[in-house]
């Protein structure tokens, strides 16, 4: 992530959540907070508790955040931002807690005719392959609702499309078929079935490794027995267990119903 | 392929009841940045080092990558980082911490250190790596934080041990892990009994060539790597079994040298610094040389260590005398030889020693690091210099550790000097100055490396320059003109003497060298049984030079 686009994806956080921009210079980005980003942002619950209680005026803060280190900033709060500073994956992780649940429409031009708009499920999810070793899979499905089609990586469609919180006067919902409950269970089994047909060589190798290491574990224990070193190698055959066993974890990250038209 | 997949139904639940609520729904613009958040954060790769890009403000040598590479593919994550002196074993360790981290697999981390250097590491950890470490100063802490910094003294006592089993620690750190090698102490039961899933042990001073230290120490970490205790001592003995054991070794240790770091080190130059006792400073010290030959004959070893004691300081040698004569109880007539020594140092008015480190000093004019070896000396050595207008802090082993940093602090912000016995220059950073004196020297080459690691580390952005005091013809001549010269210790830039005394182990240098000074009856043999040392040395050095490689174990 380049430092241009970590300015632009500040500024549209702040923006979408209703903040001021106060100054919005190359590098340089001042917010006026809402009472409600300071906080979720500005770690002070001792100073909202107390401010409720005696009903006094709030009062959120500024924020500055430099994106750029080497600007000239005079503004003597500013924080640097970069990928890896704790402010920008603290800002990514108020991302994903508030966009989890969506329910949008596409816009649509006005024609003769109203204009038919599809009901897609969409899922976004993560897959973390876990054992001695660890990378994770992103899936983005779309189902149609109407007619059970399927498709992998619909997040990038969706950009494409104008999408609005509420439906145009000239559009009409079809009625879904597939019931969302269901819908859900479908992405769900064609994600598992997708995962089980890739290669595992990673968890053959695993399996392997964690048998070599417990061998090994099992002749330094075999020797003395007693209640104390049973208690030792329960807990060390544990820690390999932990180590080495392959698993993953499927979670959702967000999604929603996308009302969208057909075609295109 | 039977792999366990888990899939998370909370959305679903959590959507199903919104769909009938209604919403709340999300923006589309924060419904896109949290995905795209996933996008730019999501792991890709099994084989791809993910820390660096989250760490773009740290300077990080190729070297320290590439150890942090090995220790998480090759070695799982369980490892003894062995790094000479200065060349960032911290920032190793924080950097595969924080790989582990990215990667979601460590949440709950113990990080186990001597008093001395929590706070060190406390810091390090949240400035270079934003990793919120915490101190753990209070009981509570084990509980609410997550990634904790402990002193391992407190760490294995109850309450705290039993706490800590609790708590269920999926990435522990030993800092100075050497001290781990007697599987019968209470650190290494403590350190045993912990579930280590991922682990790493780091040692400053090279595991030496004692195979059951090498042992104890990898079985900590693996047990059954090396076999069983009884089994591993009768398994080692030849050299094939060496060199195999060299390959295990491999496996679990990572060693980088300072002439292999690819790195511009700053220089290092070296002053000899000879000091001319005054009259009556001989006097004392040929009064505590005949004490070899009193009629109550005295250790030549005590006679030995009081010499040193004089060529450091009078309060060095007035101390150790003191309790002799204490010991002497009922011995009058030896009380009251030694009692002739006070008198001879109650006589000496003036510190030829101290007067040219003061000398220095003021010269220098900038911040300076003073070693000795006696508790003495420093004290005096405080008061000597505040008397001339100098500020001057103590730091030694015994401080508490917020004393160490409260003292750190001071020499860094307000003392032109810091003070420092041998136990408290253990892991301290100070490269924030770089001139240092070696106000007497031990006998053991490779406690003066680590002196040196102090300041002559990473992070030094001058040339460090190193003052050696030796007071003419005395004991610290011998050892410093017959011993360490020759060796070519001082120049010694990129520190190839690890190498050398590990093969030749550094104990076993001091033993020799007491040895010599103790038993030779004459000058001549004095010198040519050193001689015959650093020619021994020398072999070493050649030896090690010529098979290019070095080895952790031989």
């Amino acid at each position: 992530m380049h430092q241009e686009d970590i300015h632009q994806f500040l500024k549209t956080f702040f923006t979408s959540n209703d903040c001021t921009i106060l100054s919005d210079q190359e590098g340089v980005l001042g917010v006026q907070l809402t009472v409600d980003m300071d906080k979720v942002l500005m770690n002070r619950p001792f100073y909202w508790h107390y401010l409720e209680k005696i009903g006094g005026i709030p009062n959120p803060m500024q924020l500055w955040l430099k994106t750029d280190p080497e600007s000239d900033c005079q503004e003597p709060k500013a924080e640097s931002i970069h990928f890896g500073s704790p402010r920008l994956q603290q800002i990514f992780r108020a991302c994903r807690e508030q966009g989890r649940f969506a329910n949008m429409y596409e816009k649509c031009q006005p024609q003769a005719a109203a204009i038919p708009l599809h009901p897609w499920l969409v899922v976004n999810l993560k897959a973390a392959y876990r054992s001695h070793v660890h990378k994770d899979e992103r899936y983005s499905i779309g189902l149609n609702l109407a007619n059970g089609e399927m498709i992998d990586n619909f997040h990038q469609l969706l950009r494409k499309r104008p999408l609005s919180g509420t439906i145009a006067d000239y559009c009409f919902t079809v009625s879904p078929i597939i019931k969302p409950e269901s819908g859900f269970e479908r992405i769900r089994h064609w994600v598992e079935e997708n995962i089980k047909s890739k290669d595992h060589s990673w968890a053959d190798e695993a399996y392997q490794l964690w048998k070599q290491h417990l061998d090994l574990l099992h002749t330094f224990y075999e020797k003395d027995q007693n209640d104390l070193d049973n208690e030792r190698y329960e807990k060390e055959k544990q820690a390999l267990k932990e180590q080495f066993e392959p698993r993953i974890q499927v979670d959702v990250i967000n999604g929603g119903l996308f009302y969208l038209k057909p075609g295109s | 392929m039977d792999i366990n997949i888990t899939f998370d139904t909370s959305w679903k639940d959590e959507w199903l009841q919104r769909l009938n609520q209604h919403g709340p729904w999300a923006d589309w613009n924060i419904y896109n940045l949290g995905w795209q958040s996933i996008e730019e954060t999501a792991v890709e790769n099994f084989h791809t080092l993910y820390a660096p890009k989250y760490l773009e403000h740290l300077q990080l040598y190729p070297h320290q990558i590439e150890a942090a590479r090995t220790v998480i593919e090759k070695m799982n994550g369980k490892a003894i980082l062995a790094d000479e002196v200065g060349l960032g074993k911290t920032i190793e360790a924080g950097l595969i911490l924080k790989e582990y981290m990215i990667r979601g697999l460590a949440k709950k981390v113990l990080i186990l250190t001597p008093a001395s250097l929590v706070s060190q590491w406390v810091s390090e950890l949240n400035q270079k790596f934003f990793i919120p470490a915490v101190e753990q100063r209070k009981e509570y802490v084990w509980e609410q934080a997550d990634i904790i910094v402990a002193s391992i003294d407190t760490a294995k006592r109850p309450p705290h041990c039993d706490i800590i089993e609790e708590q269920n620690y999926d990435f522990i750190i030993v800092d100075e892990a050497h001290k781990l090698k007697n599987p019968k102490t209470k650190n290494y039961q403590f350190i045993q009994q912990l579930k280590k899933t991922y682990c790493l042990l780091l040692t400053a001073t090279p595991v030496q060539n004692r195979l059951d230290e090498v042992f104890y120490l990898v079985s900590l970490l693996k047990p059954g790597y090396l076999g069983d205790a009884e089994t591993f001592q009768q398994s080692y003995q030849t050299e094939e079994d060496q060199e195999h054991l060299q390959k295990l070794m491999k496996q679990v240790m990572v060693r980088n040298r300072r002439q292999d770091a690819n790195m511009d080190w700053p220089k290092r130059t070296v002053h000899t610094v000879d000091i001319e006792m005054s009259q009556e400073e001989r006097d004392l010290y040929e009064e505590v040389s005949k004490l070899k030959s009193s009629q109550t004959p005295i250790h030549p070893f005590t006679v030995l260590t009081l010499q040193r004691e004089v060529c450091s300081s009078r309060e060095a040698a007035y101390l150790t005398i003191q309790s002799m004569i204490k010991e002497a109880e009922g011995n009058e007539e030896l009380q009251q030889t030694l009692q002739q020594v006070i008198g001879k140092i109650e006589q000496v008015s003036l510190h030829s020693k101290a007067q040219k480190a003061l000398e220095l000093i003021q010269q220098l004019n900038d911040k300076v690091i003073i070693f000795t070896e006696y508790r003495g000396t420093q004290l005096f050595l405080q008061y000597f210099f505040q008397q001339n207008g100098i500020k001057a802090v103590p730091f030694r082993g015994g401080f508490k550790r917020s004393k160490k940093d409260w003292m750190k602090q001071l020499f860094k912000n307000q003392a032109q000097v810091l003070i420092a016995t041998e136990a408290g220059g253990e892991g301290i950073n100070l490269q924030f100055c770089h001139h240092m004196i070696n106000y007497d020297l031990p006998w053991n080459p490779m406690r003066i490396e680590q002196r040196i690691g102090r300041i002559h580390r990473l992070g030094q952005e001058n040339d460090v320059t190193i003052y050696n005091f030796a007071i003419q013809n005395t004991v610290e001549d011998d050892i410093l003109q017959l011993l360490y010269h020759k060796i070519g210790l001082f120049e010694n830039v990129i520190g190839r003497l690890d190498d050398i005394l590990e093969k030749a182990d550094s104990d076993f240098v001091e033993q020799h060298v007491s040895d010599i000074l103790l038993q030779s009856k004459t000058e001549g043999e004095k010198r040519i049984k050193m001689e015959n040392l650093t020619a021994f040395i020398e072999s070493k050095k050649e030896e090690n030079d010529a098979s290019g490689g070095h080895s952790p174990v031989s």
